[in-house]
């Protein structure tokens, strides 16, 4: 293996364990909130993470300019879709669960 | 009230191509609801003693509390013009020494607030219209105060939703150079034409010398530009200056939110792979020191990426976030990413404003 390679190798790796954290996070976090927490910030990771890697191993092309792209378009896009998920929960009203769920500044701040 | 007051109509005024056709099409209808009282012998001289009011308002759009005065002097300009047009207009209609049956007014409102969504335009439009007791507003189609970003909903519709007889302006933008289909001028088709042209022999491996390839791209890029040039650039062209500095600022951001995504992720997996899932899961509510759709947008999504905290809803700056992790909140109110927004999308002195944490404490001593 190129010193490449094994870079790639762990830009895959990490990239598959942030995938694996966000699996984990989506089944055990309770409530919708906070299991978009999960979905928006380890899934995107991951994925990029694991594209990252490819685009090593393929080095300067076409196919790696693509997975740039791809790359870049997730960490917009990813976001995005989390924030209108939880923006549709408000609307829905769905409240955050948790011991200490509230509306913050307005409620006196330790 | 709504059928007496309600006679009056506003017309909010910005710098547009349809203006001077917008008002004239407001001074007909005003004239127009005005002779239709009368032909249906409603007029009494109760009402031509107090003629309807056309109010001209003047949404500012300077982005500072302290206005430039250069700004508030071309404010005043645009709106003495907007009123001699519409005198004019009202003249060709009425006979000489026909009793006055629309009377006009000009203000400018907003300069107190930070105004940049169409909702905000729509507020202190409707704060000016409350005032006035005046129902009817004659819009501008080509006047798009705060910007068409598709994550807001548009000025048109904020303004229907807070109650308003809304009416659009049948004025189509004066095509300058005749485009098809859409009413885009050339700067603007250029710029999105060239942008996807790159983009498309980039991704089809760059083999600039293959004819093929230049045809399709040709077509392709012709295609997006002529049908997604107005959406993609808001109809006005960047000034290729400051998007250069902003897209070098942009460079030195990507890094730092780089890192802090990486710290995110750290953190979030750290909690979500601890047996006893120490979260601490809350809404945060804030006011952003950031103006503009990009920058919002930018700043939302940044703070969706990074440490436990989660963007659920924005309107205007003000930032309402769920936060996972308690450090998250902390992180959050001290502002950094906040700064470093504001320091890719308007340069280094505005780095320099004071934290949420800190506005907030000054306005908690306020009130």
């Amino acid at each position: 293996m190129t010193p490449i390679e094994i870079l790639a190798a762990v830009f895959v790796v990490v990239g598959t364990f942030f995938g694996f954290v966000a699996t984990v996070g989506l089944v055990r976090l309770p409530g919708l909130y906070a299991r978009l927490h999960a979905a928006s910030k380890s899934d995107t990771l991951g994925s990029v993470l694991s594209l990252a890697g490819i685009a090593i191993v393929l080095g300067v092309s076409t196919e790696s300019l693509k997975l740039v792209f791809l790359l870049l378009f997730l960490f917009v896009t990813s976001p995005t879709a989390a924030h209108a998920i939880a923006r549709a929960a408000k609307e829905e009203g769905i409240e955050p669960t948790g011991e200490d769920a509230r509306i913050g500044d307005e409620g006196g701040e330790s | 009230m709504a059928g007496e007051g309600g006679r009056d109509v506003l017309v909010p005024v910005g710098d547009s191509e349809t203006l001077r056709r917008t008002v004239t099409y407001a001074v007909e209808r005003a004239y127009a609801s005005v002779t239709e009282d009368a032909d249906e012998g409603e007029v009494t001289v109760d009402t031509v003693g107090t003629p309807l009011t056309l109010h001209f308002v003047y949404p500012a759009r300077w982005r500072t509390v302290e206005a430039d005065p250069a700004d508030v002097e071309s404010a005043r300009t645009l709106l003495d013009r907007v009123v001699a047009w519409a005198r004019e207009d009202l003249d060709g209609l009425t006979a000489e020494d026909a009793p006055e049956t629309v009377v006009f007014e000009s203000s400018i409102v907003g300069t107190n607030e930070y105004v940049f969504s169409p909702g905000d335009f729509a507020d202190v439009i409707a704060g000016y219209a409350a005032a006035n007791d005046v129902q009817r507003v004659v819009v501008d189609p080509s006047f798009r105060p705060g910007g068409s970003a598709p994550i807001l909903r548009s000025f048109e519709a904020e303004l229907a939703d807070r109650g308003f007889d809304v009416l659009e302006a049948p004025v189509t933008r004066r095509t300058r150079r005749s485009l098809p289909f859409t009413a885009i001028g050339l700067p603007e088709f250029f710029v999105v034409f060239s942008a996807s042209f790159l983009f498309y022999l980039a991704l089809g491996g760059w083999h600039v010398t293959d004819p093929y390839e230049l045809i399709t791209g040709v077509a392709t890029a012709g295609v997006v530009a002529v049908t997604l040039a107005s959406v993609a650039l808001k109809g006005e062209v960047p000034n290729l200056r400051f998007v250069a500095a902003t897209l070098a600022r942009l460079a030195a951001y990507t890094p730092i939110l780089l890192w802090e995504i990486a710290k995110a992720n750290v953190a979030l997996a750290y909690v979500v792979l601890h047996p006893r899932l120490p979260i601490d899961p809350r809404m945060v509510e804030f006011d952003a020191a950031v103006w503009g759709d990009m920058p919002v947008t930018t700043l939302a999504n940044s703070i969706t990426l990074t440490p436990g905290t989660l963007t659920v809803d924005v309107s205007r700056q003000h930032f309402l976030v769920h936060a996972l992790i308690p450090d998250a909140e902390t992180d959050l109110l001290d502002g950094k990413l906040e700064r470093l927004v504001r320091f890719v999308f308007y340069g280094r002195e505005s780095a320099r404003i004071a934290s949420p944490r800190e506005r907030l404490d000054d306005r908690e001593g306020e009130s």
